[in-house]
């Protein structure tokens, strides 16, 4: 992260149109993408929750999305702020980017009190996983569907017609692998937290505790 | 936060865009965050650990490779002691 902020800051030229403010770009992007990422694979765990009825899978996949719904959170503040910076308004609805994006995130926010509204963990487990393949399942079809709408207020910086110099290219691209290290980094502490609790839970039941 | 700082400083004053600064605070604002609420529920499992602990403190625990005790026998023969009782623990 630390290489990534010095390459943002000291390394990538600033842009000609957007100036400074284009320096929100590798924390923006990348976020954005990360989390996007982090809900596919939300889906793709709860896929192996189903087929193997392994609840870690099920664990796996409730800390992708409760981690990429937190990276959305910053998805958001850092796109509205860029969005103000930019086009002075903190959010433009005829944007499709845009709304696609708090559409996905919304859908995901009501992942957890659905989860947390079944008490019998079994179906519990069951039930979200179902919920995190139909979700995860719809992020690239929404994704899909922005690319092929004709508005293209949002920039385009890596499509078929990329114009990112090499050195802009390069700290886009070390940003991104940071945010992802973050995320990874941030999943396993979460994992380990809850696997913790759970194991400290069911040793209080076993002796006779709760 | 503080290695926030000297990159605050290094923003040129000219471009009078306080949004990028704005943007890499907020998100390591909101790591920031994240960290203490996990922090905060750490501190709680380590509480309930300890006091578990102190709990079960009389009680002899089996010496290695004992039959675990009574509700420690799950779903697969293979697993783990504690991932056999996790199976039934909600997240």
């Amino acid at each position: 992260m630390g290489i990534a902020l010095g390459l943002v800051f000291f390394y990538a030229p600033i842009e000609l149109e957007e100036g400074l403010l284009q320096k929100i770009f590798y924390l923006h992007v990348p976020l954005a993408i990360v989390s996007l990422c982090g809900f596919i694979i939300g889906g793709i765990m709860a896929i192996a929750h189903l087929r193997t009825r392994d609840r870690r899978w099920d664990l796996r996949s409730y800390v992708a999305i409760h981690m990429s719904l937190i990276f959305g959170v910053a998805v958001l503040l850092t796109g509205s702020i860029w969005a103000r910076g930019s086009w002075g308004h903190w959010w433009v609805w005829s944007e499709p980017t845009l709304v696609s994006y708090l559409i996905v995130f919304l859908l995901y926010a009501t992942y957890q009190p659905l989860r947390f509204a079944i008490e019998d963990p079994e179906r519990q487990a069951r039930y979200a996983s179902v919920f995190a393949i139909v979700a995860g399942a719809f992020v690239p079809l929404n994704f899909l569907a922005v690319r092929l709408s004709t508005a293209y207020l949002h920039p385009r910086v890596l499509g078929s017609s990329a114009n990112l110099p090499g050195s802009m290219r390069f700290t886009f691209l070390v940003s991104l692998v940071a945010i992802a290290l973050l995320f990874a980094t941030l999943c396993s502490y979460e994992l380990t937290a809850k696997r913790t609790r759970m194991l400290l839970r069911s040793r209080s039941r076993i002796l006779g505790f709760q | 936060m503080m290695m926030m700082l000297p990159l605050a400083n290094a923003l040129p004053e000219s471009s009078g865009d306080g949004y990028v600064a704005a943007a890499y605070i907020v998100f390591f604002v909101l790591l920031l965050i994240y960290v203490a609420i996990m922090a905060l529920r750490l501190s709680h499992t380590e509480r309930d650990l300890r006091d578990l602990q102190a709990r079960s403190g009389a009680e002899p625990s089996p010496p290695a490779g004992q039959t675990p005790r009574e509700g420690d026998a799950g779903a697969s023969p293979h697993a783990e002691p504690h991932e056999q009782t996790l199976e039934r623990e909600p997240v």
